[in-house]
């Protein structure tokens, strides 16, 4: 188990739930119907909830997974995790914690879990969806989100990034480095990496 | 791990809390700074009785950070022959002890933003170096502490420089209910407990069922908890020894008598130093060390809490 902030890429597995927990909560960045069996593993009077952050807002849509499970549906994955924050300041150990999405989306809501005192036994990543990446400008600290390509111009330096498979954990993003900075504007073919 | 006893300590003052329980405070016996020994540490004491030598771990009961003294809680437990109350009856302010550096089997958690602690009688030993590292840096807790009816005045008194508040005393007469408390803690929490192997059985069962991860899992069982059973012989190979065990004291401490130095650390069947292959003969598994399939397997056996259920077991030492 690779201890350091910096580890190479995550795997992840499929969904699963823990049954050990006494609550459930599901949290998307995406329009996410889990699959029923799912559940099967769970007592039918586990409390289940589905957060779901939709490109367009059909707030109180409230379809759930099953009977008793709860929906919620947010405007943005933004607003969802703000929700997040507050709820899990007030729960309570016992809970499970499963963020479905893209891998910049799971590991925002793992940074938050672990920041309000959740460990990795108690949430599940599973990453699905598009590839593309969140990439960190080791330069300049900025962001750039939605990258798909293998070089991208840096959204805060204008650096072109090489976007390595280095993931950090506590930036929920992946390491770009400038790639031309020998030889200003020698820049390798900039291919679809990250479909 | 060496097995040496290097600090020499000094008991600086004994205070009889109750007719069972007694405070020693000991202090370097050159008068120097004490080792660091963080919340949840135990001492190791080497005690030389008449003919008689035992190593009994207890938990360090005084304020981590303070290295003047480190004070100990004894309970005196039958049989009267054991190393509890050899210190009781037998080692007074002044007398100089062997220990060995304070080790740690049952930290803190660094990153829990609360402390549950669940303890039964003398179990409340660590948790009152807890509670002083608690009071320095005002972490959140709660503890529950369950003891015989008679004995809540004694354990009150005990806790009583303590936030009462945060602090419940369970009669062990009144059914055992840890639901709403395990049911009602933040995120972020660790559970800790000590105390009789029942006990901490029941309220990891309760807590597992509560939906508690392992990792939020903390337990100690003390050393002494182990001892007694039924006498056997153990036939040490290499060394070609046949030492008997007595029904009152533990393989470990029959092979220490013996003049062995055989490693080891907890003493109490966690940390797995002390790990012996079994050439012959069926162990009695008492530790939480070994893994079903390897204690099933009966080749190994942890000296320091298992016994034998054949009259000899031979061991590779
Ligand atoms: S000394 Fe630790 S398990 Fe035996």
């Amino acid at each position: 188990m690779p201890v350091s902030g910096i580890v190479s890429r995550p795997t992840y597995e499929a969904l699963a739930i823990d049954p050990a927990g006494r609550r459930h909560l599901f949290v998307a960045d995406h329009a996410f119907e889990p699959d029923p069996g799912v559940f099967a593993a769970l007592p039918s009077e586990a409390p289940v909830e589905l957060w779901r952050a939709l490109a367009e807002a059909r707030v109180g849509s409230g379809a759930g997974p099953r009977a008793n499970a709860l929906a919620r549906d947010f405007r943005s994955t933004t607003q969802l995790l703000d929700a997040l924050a507050y709820r899990l300041e007030r729960e309570r150990v016992g809970l499970r914690l499963y963020a479905v999405g893209l891998e910049s989306f799971v590991w925002d809501v793992a940074r938050l879990a672990r920041g309000l005192g959740m460990d990795s036994s108690e949430y599940r990543l599973s990453h699905v969806g598009s590839n593309r990446r969140r990439v960190y400008c080791v330069h300049c600290r900025a962001i750039t989100e939605n990258v798909a390509t293998n070089v991208v111009a840096c959204s805060g330096c204008g650096a072109n990034l090489f976007v390595r498979d280095h993931f950090s954990r506590r930036l929920a993003a992946f390491m770009g480095f400038q790639i031309d900075a020998e030889a200003p504007g020698e820049v390798p073919p900039i291919e679809e990496a990250f479909p | 791990m060496s097995g040496a006893d290097h600090l020499p300590l000094r008991v600086r003052e004994t205070e009889m809390i109750s007719p069972l329980l007694k405070r020693f405070v000991f202090e370097a016996a050159d008068g120097g700074e004490l080792p660091p020994a963080g919340a949840g540490a135990h001492l190791r004491l080497t005690l030389e009785g008449e003919g008689r030598r035992w190593k009994n771990a207890y938990s360090i009961v005084s304020a981590p950070a303070d290295r003047s003294h480190l004070s100990i809680i004894v309970r005196r437990v039958s049989p009267s022959r054991g190393g509890s109350a050899f210190l009781h009856e037998a080692v007074h302010p002044g007398a100089v002890v062997a220990a060995h550096e304070p080790g740690n089997l049952f930290p803190m958690s660094h990153i829990a933003r609360k402390h549950l602690m669940v303890s039964g009688g003398i179990g409340l030993t660590p948790f009152l170096s807890y509670l002083e590292a608690i009071e320095a840096t005002g972490a959140d807790f709660e503890l529950r502490h369950f003891c015989r009816d008679e004995e809540i005045p004694i354990f009150e008194r005990i806790l009583s420089g303590f936030d009462a508040g945060r602090i419940t005393i369970h009669p062990a007469s009144a059914p055992f209910d840890l639901s709403q408390a395990l049911a009602s803690q933040p995120l972020g929490t660790h559970l800790y407990t000590c105390g009789p192997e029942a006990l901490m059985g029941l309220v990891l069962a309760a807590a597992r069922d509560h939906g508690w991860p392992a990792s939020k899992l903390h337990s100690e069982s003390f050393g002494g908890a182990h001892a007694g059973g039924l006498p056997f012989t153990a036939i040490l190979k290499k060394s070609g020894l046949k030492v008997a065990v007595r029904d009152d004291q533990t393989l470990l401490e029959a092979i220490e008598e013996a003049g062995l130095e055989p490693d080891c650390l907890c003493r109490g069947g966690a940390c797995g130093v002390c790990l012996t292959s079994v050439l012959e003969g069926e162990p009695d598994h008492r530790d939480h060390f070994l893994e079903g399939a390897e204690s099933a397997s009966n080749r190994s056996i942890m000296i320091c809490v298992s016994r034998a259920k054949t009259q000899n077991i031979v061991l590779d030492l």
